[in-house]
């Protein structure tokens, strides 16, 4: 019944759209044979033909109105009166150019400052999985005692997958770092990042390889049997020109080859964000790239690397699956009370993965966008004291609107679409500079062998939200203005231009709106920039306070001969031989081996130890630090000053007492009163080996220049053997002089061995704390500035505005006798008061979010006072001048003419 | 001016609704062209049922864009182009479902003022 009624419905509506011309004269013509009938029927009566026309006319009741009528039931009136609309705004904001383009050029700033930041936030927390149904995608997550996230080695996934019911489907993958690819045999490896997957990943994940097939479940049974891979659509374009007949192929990794099995599709560029892998293989090949060769990812149940997601069953409940999980938990911890005591098990949705408390991007993110929504806050502000303005110089032509019969809904109606108008303008070329932010974001390039992903992108979500804000500035700075305009007296309205002259209680309400308007602006922009300045103090704070060891005049090269199938002894004869040449060279002063350079992208391995004699809190197995694996050279070269006893020796080989350096943190932290020289600590835990400290290093800058000192511990390398360390070498002249002088040598030592990254600790250590830091101050900055420019615009406005407005008032107090110097101390101080509950709101807004951002991301800690002692007296400044001009020259108008003013 | 407009466009002496009854039923006869239909009016219900001319076309109208009839451009006997308008299905479902209201109405009612007078 109601398709069929449609079916007759529709077409009618949409000939009364678009064929509205024939529509209206097809009624013209039926109205007209009507009424020539009627006429020809009086006549016939015996009428004359006036007086028949006459009749039949009033018979009808006025052909207008039922014009009107029979229109209405067209049912589109709505959407004729919109484009009527649409086309009246645009003709009446032709006819004020300036006010327009002011307008929409705010609303552009607005929405542009936010769609940037805000494509980060989407990017970072909202944007789904690129797998179908990516609800129902979550994340399974082992928890430690400090609830603290980690993941699950592969016999805990197996036990997992066997024990639980609530998922139709569990994968298993651990990204891969480094895999060395070639593309044949004999060919120098390059290095490219993988994903070991389990055998249903791309089925669970409803992913269909573009060629070839997924891996069968069989693949993924024996160790080290199916050397089968899966490309990456990027890698396969980009590497291996999108080639068609790729599947059967045969490729290098790790000097194993693998057999191309299929292509992921280009719509599933993996479930990471900031990489994509280019080869995804089976679990069952891990030990070809195991990282660490104390460990057996097979049999060590402590060997934890996988991350494990799974498919909820429609149906089951997040709660259900939860209550599962930590069941398991307990199990595996009564099973195993060694490896996992104290920890438990949960399940975390995308949304909580992705917003982890240990991430500090999503934070920024978050920052950034509530920022730029202040900003956008502060533009509508603008528009609408401006549209209100506007409002006020129309109240004449809206008056006789009014009193013609127009509806106040109808008139409020009108004047919103114009402000939809200006704010669709606005939003269109706000989207340009949003477009060209996001653009300056993809540009930023990260130093690290592997290309990173910058995932911020103007998609359809981010175009969407655009929209949406477009609309709703909309509603936001026309509503207001709308309503006041229709509002109110027509008789007066009517009369003056100057609705306000009559100084009623009305007026004043709507000047408090718009001192309101003011204050709001003052304070969100001393608000943006207090924060500018907090966070750009706290990127100097830490980049004065320095790293506490060199930068300049250092080259660091990576290796892993792992790539070209070196094994555990190989590897430390080629390191040995390495350095000593490198120490060797002409324009090497000195040579180091390290596994993880301070500020590099690399996460230093965690430690487990045991301090002796040192009371372990009850409960508690163990500490754990951070540590990095170092030679005998590390400590000179990086100019790390040895406060006590000794750095390490070419002696502490593997057959001598083991030895460890501690920074001053960790000697202070355990042994706060003694000599921690001669101490000594047990790795791994109490029955672990002993091993002696030997010296205290100074502290130094790990991650951050603004970090506080955190325990750290040196291992020698030839106790603590690891396959991938970075060559660090110091020259007395550019350090990209060497690059050669070491690829030399490392041909001649082996002429097949990769050098995985080469470039300069000053390069590294400008990324960390220059330019990632620069673009968060440059966004911030920019907010903050363009926040301040609206706000000293608006200020300007207003006070302006008010003065002017006041040219008879103003008038008539010189005329019974006030000085100039009057007039203007009473336009001046009002300005000040509103400056003043400004800056006062302003600094406490600015307080609270300076509290929470130290909170969050900084130690800076401190209030910039300095902000507020430039910004205010700078706005005072502005609002002195915005009352002073036009408040002299309605001075200097004769009163006879002021008076006469309007 | 003003309170003739208004009765004109709702006649107060035609009960509610019952205007779309009659047209409906009207074009369930034949197809015919406004002005007929208001000659038809007059003839039918003399001066009984008053509708207006000038309510007439808003009526037609709104049937129109329920769908329950739909126009034509014909030819009348005297070779004059004129809208003509014809039921449709649905009109004619609705046609049904209206006479049954308002047998249902008028039997009622007539029930109550029998009830009155006994």
């Amino acid at each position: 019944m109601r398709i069929e009624h449609w079916f007759y419905r529709f077409p009618l509506r949409l000939k009364s759209i678009f064929r509205r011309r024939r529509v209206e004269d097809e009624l013209d013509e039926e109205l007209r044979f009507h009424l020539e009938q009627k006429i020809e029927q009086g006549i016939a009566e015996g009428l004359s033909p006036e007086e028949a026309r006459y009749q039949a006319l009033r018979a009808m009741g006025g052909l207008d109105q039922k014009k009107e009528e029979i229109r209405d039931t067209r049912g589109i009136h709505w959407l004729t009166d919109f484009v009527d609309d649409v086309r009246y705004a645009f003709r009446s904001l032709r006819r004020a150019p300036g006010l327009t383009a002011v307008v929409v050029v705010t609303i552009a700033l607005g929405i542009g400052m936010t769609t940037t930041p805000y494509s980060m936030l989407d990017a970072l927390v909202f944007r789904p999985y690129p797998v179908p149904r990516p609800g129902e995608v979550v994340t399974l997550v082992s928890t430690t005692r400090d609830d603290g996230f980690d993941d699950f080695s592969y016999r805990e996934y197996l036990d997992i997958r066997e024990h639980t019911k609530s998922y139709d489907g569990l994968i298993a993958n651990a990204p891969l770092g480094s895999v060395g690819f070639s593309a044949a045999a004999g060919e120098t490896p390059r290095v490219r990042g993988g994903m070991l997957v389990s055998g249903n990943y791309f089925r669970v994940l409803g992913v269909e390889p573009t060629l070839g097939r997924g891996f069968r479940e069989e693949e993924d049974q024996v160790p080290g049997r199916d050397a089968v891979t899966i490309l990456g659509p990027d890698f396969w374009k980009r590497e291996l020109g999108g080639d068609p007949s790729v599947v059967g192929r045969t490729i290098r990794l790790n000097g194993t080859d693998f057999t191309v099995i299929g292509v992921a599709p280009e719509s599933f560029p993996g479930m990471l964000l900031f990489s994509r892998p280019d080869f995804y293989m089976p679990l069952a090949m891990a030990r070809l790239f195991s990282s660490d060769p104390k460990k057996d990812f097979f049999v060590d149940r402590d060997d934890r690397q996988l991350s494990v997601k799974g498919r909820l069953k429609p149906g089951t409940s997040l709660a259900h699956a939860r209550e599962e999980i930590a069941l398991l938990a307990r199990d595996f911890e009564r099973a195993h009370p060694q490896l996992n005591r104290d920890r438990g098990a949960t399940v975390r949705t995308r949304f909580q993965m992705r917003t982890r408390g240990d991430d500090p991007n999503w934070k920024f993110s978050v920052i950034f966008t509530v920022l730029a929504v202040a900003v956008l806050l502060v533009a509508c502000t603008n528009a609408a004291g401006l549209l209100l303005s506007r409002a006020r110089t129309r109240r004449r032509e809206i008056a006789v609107r009014l009193a013609i019969g127009a509806g106040r809904f109808r008139l409020v109606r009108l004047l919103l679409t114009e402000s939809l108008v200006l704010a669709c303008l606005g939003g269109l070329l706000g989207i340009a500079v949003g477009y060209a932010g996001i653009k300056a974001l993809q540009t930023f390039s990260i130093p690290s062998e592997l290309p990173v992903i910058i995932p911020f992108r103007l998609d359809g979500r981010v175009l969407a939200a655009a929209i949406v804000m477009s609309v709703v500035s909309a509603l936001f700075c026309g509503l207001a203005p709308a309503l006041q305009a229709t509002r109110g007296d027509l008789v007066a309205g009517l009369k003056s231009d100057d609705g306000d002259a009559s100084a009623s209680g009305r007026g004043r309400k709507r000047l408090w709106g718009r001192n309101a308007l003011v204050v709001a602006q003052i304070a969100m922009s001393l608000m943006l920039l207090a924060v500018t300045f907090l966070m750009f103090r706290g990127f100097q704070h830490g980049l004065l306070e320095g790293t506490g060891f060199a930068t300049d005049h250092r080259l660091l090269v990576r290796f892993d001969p792992r790539l070209i199938q070196y094994d555990a002894a190989g590897t430390q004869r080629f390191y040995e031989m390495l350095a000593e040449r490198m120490r060797h060279t002409p324009g090497v002063e000195s040579a180091a081996l390290l596994q993880s350079p301070p500020f590099g992208l690399d996460d230093f391995d965690a430690v487990a130890f045991v301090p002796e004699t040192f009371q372990l809190p009850r409960g508690r197995e163990h500490f754990t630090a951070a540590a990095d694996t170092v030679d005998e050279g590390f400590f000179d070269t990086m100019g790390i000053p040895i406060l006590r006893g000794r750095g390490f020796r070419p002696s502490d080989t593997e057959d001598a007492p083991r030895v460890a350096v501690v920074n001053a943190q960790f000697a202070k932290h355990y042994w706060p009163d003694a000599d921690a020289v001669g101490k000594r600590i047990r790795l791994d835990g109490p029955a672990g080996a002993p091993v002696e400290i030997v010296g205290v290093a100074a502290n130094i800058k790990y991650r951050s220049t603004d970090e506080t000192p955190a325990d750290f511990l040196y291992l020698p390398m030839r106790q603590h053997p690891v396959p991938r360390m970075v060559l660090l070498l110091r020259s007395p002249v550019d350090p990209q002089e060497l690059v050669c002088t070491v690829k030399d040598a490392v041909r001649s030592l082996d002429a097949n061995m990769p050098m995985l990254e080469t470039r300069t600790y000053a390069d590294l250590y400008r990324y960390h704390t220059v330019e990632g830091p620069r673009v968060a101050v440059n966004l911030v900055g920019t907010m903050g500035a363009v926040g301040l420019l609206l706000a000293i615009a608006g200020l300007y406005g207003l006070v302006a505005y008010n003065v002017a407005r006041r040219t008879r008032e103003i008038g008539i107090r010189i005329a019974i006798g006030a000085q100039s110097s009057d007039v203007l101390r009473l336009v001046m101080g009002k300005s000040l008061v509103l400056v003043g509950v400004g800056a006062v709101i302003g600094f406490g807004l600015g307080l609270a979010v300076e509290q929470l951002m130290n909170s969050m991301l900084f130690n800076a800690g401190g209030v910039d006072f300095l902000v507020y002692l430039v910004v205010v007296p700078a706005m005072i400044l502005v609002a002195m001048l915005a009352a002073y001009v036009p408040g002299r020259r309605a001075c200097r108008i004769p009163p006879t003419l002021a008076l006469r003013a309007e | 001016m003003l309170p003739s407009e208004t009765d004109m466009s709702k006649p107060n002496d035609l009960i509610l609704g019952t205007l779309d009854l009659l047209l409906l039923k009207m074009l369930a006869l034949q197809p015919l062209h406004g002005w007929a239909i208001s000659l038809r009016l007059t003839a039918i219900s003399g001066d009984v049922l008053q509708v207006s001319e000038g309510s007439l076309y808003p009526a037609l109208h709104k049937l129109e864009q329920e769908g329950w009839i739909k126009a034509e451009w014909k030819q009348t006997e005297n070779n004059r182009r004129a809208k003509f308008y014809s039921l449709t299905r649905l009109g004619r479902k609705q046609l049904e479902t209206e006479t049954a209201n308002w047998k249902r109405l008028s039997s009622a009612i007539s029930h109550v003022v029998a009830l009155a007078e006994a």
